[in-house]
């Protein structure tokens, strides 16, 4: 079924004066796959809403022009019709699913649908076979890892058989493994002659899926290339219009492009200087920390974490790599003493050990980011409080609510937060996900000025390009235990190798 | 030629908005006032028990007010929602239907007064009648509990304790604690509204 | 075996009609047929340690009674007493949830023909349960963190600013996710107005035959009696 959307302008707000979408023209034919790209907030979503009909229908805005589902204006149908035709899979596994089981969760959509129970059940079968997911059947949904529920999410839209597929950001929480599994969904879509189209960030591993790559900036298509158009473009140009590289192997030289001329970095550009200039090879030799005993688990026999010794660089920013349920998140619980036995916790608060969530919304709790910063300090010192915000190029928010900032701003005063406790270990959890090129440059810039100021930084990730441009060493861990550990300079190939092996 | 238009005000759509929001908000509810009553385990905070719940429970309600679209609708069904656990988890029926009751009028109130704050203090005061209603049943048992002391102690003590517990101010304390709960909870809750939610965005 | 959702609520609604209303002799009546309901769900650790204790706080009651305890032991007992009269009430509660799977209960509702704009908001609580706790566990783990705890001099200086750190935070996720998911829902094509049918096989059998039977002659007993 081919897509079209004639002359589309949309904004969130009562007029067309701060359109987000200006008079933008897209077609897209019968079982075509392409990838809208761009930096965030440049409208590719709103264009993945104006197809599965969330605009006009659900969010409240201004809109002119029209979009036509196969010859069909999607104003003159329903949602549920237009859920027959188009099925979405979002982001954020955690919020879309409405059950608490899998298999409730895969026949929703066709019982939404009002089909005959005998046919859902056919169905769901199907289904079940095509996505190899007779293990997760049964399963409560809440003891899913992250790439089993975005897979789940894929089956049950599939089960109400749409023509078209529309998928937004789908491989932001999911680590290289699964994001595999997501590839082979996507392109079993495109061999069945679907029309899929999807908004992301991470483009290499649509590489080969996509036929077209359509580069959204002001609201306006800017440009369209295929994949291979874009590859032979190299790194550099992907990256200084914001997007992420589209092959891995060419990562390396990327980086090392990057590194002579850089990429403006908003929000952080005008920083204390100096800390971009580290000196990596002094740092380098200089002492570590150790810590001890770290174990846990839930059932004697089966230990969820099980390290007797982690030494980590002081200064240095280290990447803890390792596929879901290696028990890197464990190893963050209980480094920061929110997990584990009494004398872990309390070894822990000694140490002070500091851990951004992945999700920061649960770590902001005043009304103010001053406030925030000084919630924790002992004694409160709003002076030394301020600077620590002037560090982070936060003080002219001081006084705004942290949770109406941005998502980096957020990061940041959260990072403020533990820096004012004083701990001298930070822990990131997947800092990056779902982040476009510059705002990942800008978390990293960031990550080396407060190692620079002498913070020891350990940061679990999937993200193979922020590894390569802020990290110095690297922990691999696999089943509760540490397997390797290595500097990064001189071994980014192993790394590489190691985080794509499965792909 | 343009056919520039308003978009997202089809009501059938924005109506599963308001659904999906009595459910959460429901488990919200159901699990606060649970941590909240659960204070009343200690036997003499019984009584103060309802305007704890009352307390905790006003600044999700107000949020909960401010989403809804529909307020009537949504609150009759946020209180049959409470009604219908609290039946199958053993409350007698007439104690859902008084919940429907509760719904109604809070709802009523919404409406009357356009959602401003007197409006949504008087649907909190009303919803605050809910859990207040549910300690009627250990009252109608605390009856019979005397009926089965008469036969074992002696008469003058159970005199004593029948006018202890036949007399009703207990229970008029209960809704009269839980209502000065709400008002008391009401005034933070705009407060906190006006502190977090309006800023961030949330709420209106 | 497997009851129908609809005989569990009418299980249910007896069982609680005759455990706050009916001396204590028919709450033992539905005592015995919840037990070995939940016996025949193989429950059968459950249902002892329930009986163990039931008979247990029994027997104490028997002895305390011939025994001179004054005023505030009577209140205490009292409070007992209550509780004793409950635990029959959770035990059939406990067989209900335990039992029933949430499929299961939307078509006996379905089957009702209750309304969408109840089952909506009901499908969404039950799942919205264990998010309410996950990520209130998340924000207390950040609390911790920054050292705020329930049980200390700042807590007890400004309760309401504890309240406001726990609530606001997890107020701000739920809504969060709660927008997303009914933006999920909508484009999965759930709304007031179609109906929805369902997979979940409910149906009478000879089982439910017999535990209405049973509940009916309970009823009819107390209602002659009285």
């Amino acid at each position: 079924m081919n897509i079209s959307l004639k002359n589309i302008s949309f904004s969130y707000s009562d007029s067309l004066d701060d359109a987000i979408l200006e008079n933008l023209n897209l077609e897209i034919r019968s079982g075509e796959c392409i990838v809208l790209a761009g930096e965030s907030g440049c409208g590719k979503t709103t264009i993945s809403k104006l197809i599965n009909g969330l605009i006009p229908h659900y969010h409240s805005g201004t809109m002119d022009g029209d979009v036509f589902l196969g010859g069909k204006n999607t104003s003159d149908m329903t949602l549920a019709e237009i859920s027959r035709v188009v099925g979405s899979v979002f982001q954020n596994p955690r919020s879309q699913f409405f059950n608490i089981d899998t298999d409730c969760e895969l026949a929703f959509g066709c019982e939404n649908l009002g089909m005959d129970p005998e046919e859902i059940k056919q169905r769901v079968e199907n289904v079940v076979q095509e996505f190899h997911l007779e293990h997760l059947l049964g399963r409560s949904i809440f003891n899913l890892s992250g790439g089993e529920k975005q897979r789940i999410a894929c089956a049950s839209v599939a089960a109400t058989d749409p023509e078209i597929f529309v998928l937004d950001e789908p491989s932001a929480n999911l680590d290289l493994k699964t994001i595999a599994d997501l590839k082979e969904i996507v392109s079993r879509w495109k061999r069945a002659g679907k029309t899929v189209v999807i908004v992301e960030h991470r483009l290499y591993y649509l590489r080969d899926v996509a036929d077209r790559i359509c580069y959204v900036k002001n609201g306006q298509i800017a440009y369209e290339w295929t994949p291979a158009e874009l590859e032979a473009k190299g790194a550099a140009y992907a990256s200084s219009l914001g997007l992420r590289c589209l092959n891995l192997e060419q990562l390396r030289e990327g980086v090392v492009r990057q590194a002579h001329q850089p990429c403006k970095v908003p929000e952080l550009v005008e920083g204390p200087q100096g800390s971009k200039e580290l000196d990596l090879a002094k740092l380098s030799i200089a002492k570590s920390i150790v810590f001890t005993n770290l174990t846990f688990a839930y059932h004697k026999k089966h230990p969820i974490l099980d390290i007797d010794r982690l030494k980590l660089p002081c200064g240095q920013i280290t990447a803890l790599i390792g596929h879901n349920g290696a028990g890197k998140s464990t190893l963050a619980q209980v480094l920061c003493g929110l997990q584990g036995s009494w004398h872990q916790k309390r070894a822990a608060r000694k140490r002070g050990v500091y851990l951004i969530m992945q999700d920061v919304n649960h770590q902001l709790f005043t009304e103010s980011v001053l406030d925030e910063v000084l919630l924790g300090m002992k004694p409160q010192d709003e002076k030394l409080a301020l600077e620590i915000l002037e560090g982070l190029n936060l003080k002219q928010y001081a006084d705004n609510h942290p949770m109406a900032l941005s998502g980096g701003q957020k990061q940041r005063v959260a990072i403020g937060s533990g820096i004012s406790s004083g701990c001298d270990v930070v822990v990131f959890d997947e800092p990056t996900s779902g982040l476009d090129y510059r705002q990942m440059l800008a978390v990293s810039v960031m990550l080396k000025k407060l190692a620079a100021s002498g913070k020891t930084l350990l940061v679990i990730t999937h993200d193979p390009e922020f590894i390569l441009n802020s990290c110095q060493s690297v922990i691999r861990m696999e089943h509760g235990k540490v397997v390797e550990q290595y500097p990064l300079s001189g071994n980014e190939n192993q790394l590489i190798k190691t985080m794509t092996g499965k792909l | 030629m343009s056919n520039t238009r308003i978009t997202g005000k089809k009501s059938s759509n924005t109506l599963v908005r308001d659904l999906v929001n009595v459910g959460i908000f429901g488990a919200l509810y159901l699990v606060l006032s649970g941590l909240g009553a659960s204070i009343g385990f200690i036997p003499a905070f019984i009584v103060v028990s309802t305007c704890v719940v009352s307390l905790v429970t006003s600044v999700p309600l107000f949020l909960f007010f401010s989403k809804v679209e529909r307020p009537l609708l949504c609150c009759v069904l946020l209180c049959t929602l409470f009604g219908i656990v609290m039946t199958i988890s053993g409350h007698g029926i007439s104690f859902g239907l008084l919940c429907v009751v509760y719904g109604v009028l809070a709802g009523l109130c919404l409406k009357l007064f356009h959602k401003n704050f007197v409006g949504c203090l008087l649907a909190n005061v009303m919803i605050s009648f809910v859990p207040s209603s549910m300690m009627i049943p250990l009252w109608s048992s605390t009856e019979e509990y005397l009926a089965y002391c008469s036969s074992v102690c002696d008469k003058a003590y159970i005199a004593h304790l029948a006018e202890l517990s036949s007399s009703y101010w207990p229970l008029i304390g209960l809704f009269s604690f839980g209502a000065a709960g709400a008002v008391v909870g009401g005034f933070i809750a705009r407060r906190v509204m006006k502190k977090h939610f309006e800023r961030i965005g949330l709420a209106q | 075996m497997k009851l129908d959702p609809r005989t569990k609520l009418f299980l249910a609604v007896v069982a609680n009609g005759m455990i706050f209303t009916a001396p204590l002799v028919y709450s033992l009546l539905m005592v015995v047929v919840t037990s070995i309901l939940l016996l025949l769900e193989g429950k059968w650790k459950f249902v002892c340690t329930f009986l163990f204790v039931y008979i247990g706080a029994a027997f104490f009651f028997d002895l305390m009674k011939n025994l001179d305890i004054g005023t505030s032991g009577t209140i205490i007992l009292a409070s007992l007493f209550l509780m004793y009269r409950i635990m029959p009430a959770c035990v059939v509660l406990y067989y209900v949830i335990t039992t029933t799977k949430v499929n299961e209960f939307l078509a006996c509702m379905s089957r009702m023909h209750v309304s969408n704009k109840v089952t909506i908001p009901l499908i969404v609580m039950i799942r919205f349960f264990p998010t309410v706790f996950d990520e209130s566990r998340a924000i207390g783990n950040a609390m911790r963190m920054r050292g705020i705890r329930l049980f200390s001099l700042r807590t007890l200086k400004s309760p309401v600013a504890f309240l406001e750190y726990r609530l606001v935070p997890l107020l701000v996720s739920i809504t969060k996710i709660g927008d997303e998911l009914s933006i999920a829902a909508v484009t999965r094509g759930l709304s007031a107005e179609t109906k929805r049918t369902c997979v979940a096989t409910i149906g009478f059998r000879w089982a439910d035959a017999v535990v209405w039977a049973y509940c009916i002659v309970v009823v009819v007993m107390f209602l002659l009696r009285n």
